[in-house]
């Protein structure tokens, strides 16, 4: 690891002081990511500027019945939070998916929206990669791209975004609030929290210099009795997804009233299965409408040399976790 | 004589189990060596080539470095005469010797500095540069370059042709198994020193004799001139049978600068820089009557070394010695690659070959319509078709019998794709294990001391315990054979100063070192018994000890292998089962339940033998679920580089495992009547699996791993989903 100045800031006003002063800082949250990356060479900061225990800990409700979770809660207690599992069951299934008790423990909600690409060629510094190195070209994209996207690469970049959480934040259109150093707070949906690589792969997300993240906020509550998160994986615990779905469905007499759909380990971003929600909003809840729904949510999609089987999976998981979310009560 | 405490074959918990779980066992990097400075190995960042220029300055520079080792400073060392010569564990392991590169990942250097951040540190400001070439690192393109590496490579009797041609049906199929990496919990390590020309070195391996052998070689000094040392050891599956190159660069860095050296391997460089299982490619001819008999067996494997070193796992053992053929045709090639040498990774051969054997014989039984328990029955033979000695004991067909009762064999779905629970697709699947069991000269010192008017003894030998529960069968031998309760013995292993020993390697550790431990404390007794005029009666050792007015007595043994073992061909035998769900849809499945049953001759402690058939059984499972390390088709580098990427089975992965052990003494194999079971463990488990994935759905995977893609990919088999 190479050398860093560590900054622990009595409140949130010097941490973004800090950040604003030093060009190389980062923001450490459970570190879960960002301490792998530093051993690995890929991530150099000049100053870690620790955040996990400001005060952004609370999940509060809010006048329109939604809540906020504060950015610096773990995700273990996220997921496990009372009214979180009440409200937002698809939101804790979700979490509890993801990684290990070990690493949830850790890990805040603020640095796992910032989770890196597990893209071999980002990770291995010898290796070309435009979002490692921009400019560098990207080793995926003729290489080995069986993990990679299949929705909104970019001839820079095919990776994907890697984590869980995210997912259900997509499908259950939550946004995330940002903290910049002029006192100035912008909150915005977590569509647009993300990004596509086009040709800046170097880019997550639309976070700006010395932003920090101090909360998430949840509309009101959804899918509180209809939800299922669906992860492929190769191993039962500590693998990211192949294919991951989120889905919550809304039934009223019999018909489905609202849906939320979302896919994971197949775009650089959690992708939005709007089409294949639109199809589905006010039709029956049917296999064969869910079966539906699956072939819509890839009709789209353009796969790698090595990554097609993620287009007859991708379909597959939708379906099936439609049906698990509408078999669940 | 007193009642016996916990002799050979009672399931005691393990003795040293209070040390390990205080953290007071000490593994090789834990020893507070005073003065001692840390290395850290520089990787190759290309796969072929030559270093062009080396820049340590900067590196230099940095607070707390003391020095940078690469071929420009490194001492000549011993190495081969030869081209590709042959590794083994008492081979030379010359590093840092020149310009070349062969693979990716190869040490080009070493930083040596007061801490171990410094030196991580400083290894990024070295610079290399290399001219690279285009590196083959994949058998596409390389497989004119096949060659037969030594006589050993192939075996046959009969005629294979023939014996296809009087099949009433016959199969030719391929099955490939991808590069996988042992990776023990303990990380590789040393910490060497070297004083007045000799080495001392706490090192993390299996064979410290022939560590030293490795060593005395590459340094050119006598093998009295070193010592090593690993009282424990976490874990090895043949990773640590050799002396790898970060001991021989810590020994080099401690003479450099005249302070000991710990080198301590990184998990990501346990990829590169510690052995591997190569990929395989094994093509398997069948034969057989309409009743089964198996007429032909041809067994050819094409695998990768180095391009600079030699070995070759032999996928073909199985073959020539399982089952009854008269026609039987085993061939091995090589060919190099630009990727690390491979090396012995737990049951090497057996573990891939009976992958590809086990699974042919279930595509044969379906072919066929028997039952694939009734077919290996058919073929099975009290007499080795390889040598025509009899086998010492070979209880094969109970272990299928047995295991098919006890597994509800007799409720499989009869065809595949037949049985369905909700969206899972259930299937049973079957195979049978073998794996030689061989014995290694041994020997032990035991001393008795007599305190309180209680008997002590302390045991010690050479030989290592690699997490499988040595110290705690050689306590209960002693306890046995000297007549005191196991609580009043003491076991120290792993030093080269202890009375030879193998160490831990090839399934032979039990039954030698136990052996050995018997002949010190028979010839101990017997020099106790002579000097009191007591020969042939029945005393204890405390009498002994008063008559002959000692406080102390010590003696050695050496056990060696029997005449009458030479007569025999000697194997443990075993059957795996095991029960999947397939998800009809996603690829996904679940392996829902796994029986062993072995014949593995005594088992000294079914406690401890029962947690390495486990992790047999675990590891077999991860052949099938997900283990592999991939290859980078442009560059030649690993791009499964961690635990994360690299995906060994969790718990939950992990079915309800049931493991028996037949009741057995072989005293044919040895005085004890022990096998071997390390390796018996792992043997045919993927087979097992694979087998149950084509009875769930009608879909063979002929290659490993099978992941949620190769699920959904692979075709269901014509014809088989029909009723027949």
């Amino acid at each position: 690891m190479r050398p860093f100045t560590y900054r622990y800031p009595r409140d949130q006003r010097e941490a973004l002081t800090a950040a604003a002063a030093e060009a190389g800082a980062k923001y450490l949250g459970g570190g879960t990511n960002l301490l792998d990356l530093m051993k690995e060479d890929v991530e150099r900061p000049t100053m870690l500027i620790e955040v996990a225990d400001l005060p952004h800990q609370q999940v509060t409700r809010n006048a329109d019945g939604g809540f906020t979770i504060g950015a610096m809660l773990s995700n273990s207690a996220t997921a496990n939070y009372p009214e979180i599992r009440t409200n937002y069951p698809l939101l804790s299934m979700t979490m509890l998916a993801a990684a290990t008790a070990q690493i949830r423990n850790m890990a805040t909600n603020g640095g796992n929206l910032l989770q890196r690409t597990r893209c071999p060629y980002f990770y291995e510094t010898s290796m070309p990669c435009n979002k490692r190195a921009p400019g560098s070209g990207c080793g995926a994209l003729n290489g080995m791209n069986d993990n990679h996207a299949v929705f909104g690469w970019s001839e820079a970049c095919v990776a994907t975004y890697p984590g869980d959480m995210a997912v259900a934040l997509t499908a259950l259109g939550a946004s995330v609030t940002v903290q910049g150093l002029d006192g100035t707070a912008r909150t915005l949906p977590i569509s647009d929290f993300y990004r596509l690589p086009g040709d800046e792969p170097e880019r997550d997300n639309t976070l700006q210099p010395g932003e920090l993240i101090t909360a998430l906020t949840l509309p009101a509550p959804a899918f509180p009795a209809h939800y299922y998160y669906l992860k492929i994986r190769e191993r039962s615990s500590y693998a990211y997804a192949l294919v991951s779905v989120a889905a919550g469905l809304q039934l009223d007499n019999g018909t489905i009233s609202q849906v939320g759909l979302a896919m994971g380990g197949v775009a650089h971003k959690p992708w939005r299965l709007t089409e294949a929600e639109a199809f589905l909003t006010g039709k029956a809840p049917s296999e064969e409408n869910f079966a539906e729904a699956g072939v819509i949510a890839m009709r789209e999609a353009r796969p790698l040399e090595h990554n097609e089987y993620k287009l007859p999976m991708g379909e597959k998981a939708v379906a099936r976790a439609l049906v698990q979310a509408y078999a669940r009560n | 004589m007193k009642k016996l405490i916990a002799g050979t074959g009672d399931a005691i918990s393990r003795v040293e189990g209070p040390l390990k779980v205080t953290g007071m066992a000490k593994y090789a990097s834990e020893f507070p060596v005073e003065n001692k400075v840390y290395g850290q190995g520089i990787n190759s960042t290309i796969a072929r080539g030559r270093i062009t220029a080396i820049d340590t300055a900067e590196a230099l520079r940095q607070p707390g470095v003391l020095e940078v080792i690469t071929y420009q400073n490194a001492e000549q060392l011993g190495g081969y005469d030869e081209e590709m010569p042959a590794i083994a564990t008492d081979t030379p392991m010359p590093a840092l010797q020149g310009p070349e590169v062969h693979y990716y990942g190869e040490y080009v250097g070493l930083v040596v500095a007061e801490t171990l951040e410094q030196a991580q540190y400083a290894c990024r400001l070295v610079k290399v540069d290399y001219a690279a070439e285009e590196p083959n690192v994949g058998f596409e393109g390389a497989r004119d370059s096949a060659y037969k590496p030594s006589e050993r490579s192939d075996y046959s009797r009969g005629d294979l042709a023939a014996g296809l041609a009087e099949a009433d049906e016959q199969l030719d199929l391929t099955y490939i198994t991808p590069i996988e990496h042992h990776h023990p919990m303990e990380l590789h390590a040393v910490i060497a020193t070297y004083e007045n020309g000799k080495i001392d070195a706490y090192a993390s391996q299996q064979m410290v004799e022939n560590s030293v052998k490795t060593l005395a070689k590459t340094f050119q000094i006598p093998e009295s001139d070193i010592r090593v040392r690993a009282p424990f050891v976490g874990g090895g599956f043949g990773s640590k049978l050799n002396t790898e190159r970060h001991v021989i660069m810590a020994i080099m860095a401690a003479k450099m600068i005249g302070r000991p050296v710990q080198v301590t391997v990184t998990r990501t460089q346990m990829f590169t820089n510690t052995g591997l299982r190569q990929r395989n490619e094994q093509r398997m001819r069948l034969g057989a009557k309409k009743d089964g008999t198996l007429t032909a067996l041809g067994h050819d494997t094409l695998s990768h070394t180095s391009t600079y070193e030699q070995y070759q796992e032999q996928c073909g053992t199985v073959s020539k010695m399982l089952y009854a053929t008269p026609n039987n045709q085993i061939t091995h090639r090589l060919m190099p690659l630009n990727l690390q040498t491979p090396f012995a990774m737990r049951a090497p051969g057996e573990a891939t070959g009976s992958f590809a054997l086990e699974s042919a014989l279930d595509e044969l039984a379906w072919k066929l319509q028997l039952d694939p328990i009734d077919l290996r029955i058919k073929n099975d033979t009290q007499v080795d078709p390889s040598n025509g000695k009899p086998f010492s004991s070979r209880p094969f067909v109970e272990c299928l019998r047995i295991g098919a009762e006890q597994f509800g064999w007799a409720d499989r779905p009869l065809r595949p794709g037949s049985r369905r629970e909700g969206n899972w697709l259930v299937g049973y699947g079957v195979s049978g294990a073998s794996r030689a069991s061989p014995y290694q000269e041994s020997s032990a010192r035991v001393e008795l001391s007599l305190d309180g008017g209680e008997v002590y003894a302390k045991v010690q030998t050479g030989a290592t315990d690699i997490g499988t529960g040595t110290y705690t069968i050689l306590a209960q031998t002693a306890a046995e054979y000297l007549g005191i309760p196991v609580e009043r013995i003491t076991v120290e292993l792993g030093d080269t100063k202890f009375p030879d020993s193998p160490g831990s390697g090839g399934s032979w550790g039990a039954a030698s070192f136990s052996n050995g431990v018997r002949v010190a404390c028979q010839n101990l007794l017997d020099e106790l018994r002579q000097r009191a005029g007591k020969e042939g009666q029945d005393v204890s050792v405390e009498t002994l000890l008063l008559d002959n007015e000692l406080a102390t007595f010590a003696a050695e043994g050496t056990a060696s292998r029997s005449e009458e073992a030479q007569d025999y061909s000697i194997y443990s035998f075993g059957a795996n089962f095991a029960e999947v769900w397939v998800d009809k849809d996603t690829g996904m499945y679940r392996i829902k339940r796994m029986l062993n049953v072995g014949a593995a001759g005594k088992i000294l402690n079914p406690k401890t033998a029962y947690g390495q058939i486990i992790g047999g059984l675990t590891m077999g499972a991860g052949m099938v679920i997900a283990e592999q390390t991939k290859v980078e088709p442009n560059f030649g580098n690993f791009i499964t580089r961690s635990f994360a990427d690299y995906h060994v089975p969790v718990n939950l992965d992990l079915a309800e495992i049931d493991v028996i052990f037949l009741p057995e003494e072989d005293k044919i194999a040895n005085a004890m009547g022990i096998k071997g079971i390390g390796e018996l463990g792992i043997t045919s488990v993927a087979a097992s699996i694979a087998n149950a994935l084509f009875n769930a759905t009608g879909k063979r995977f002929r290659e490993l791993p099978v992941t949620p893609e190769r699920v959904l990919t692979t075709e269901v088999e014509a014809g088989v989903l029909q009723s027949r």
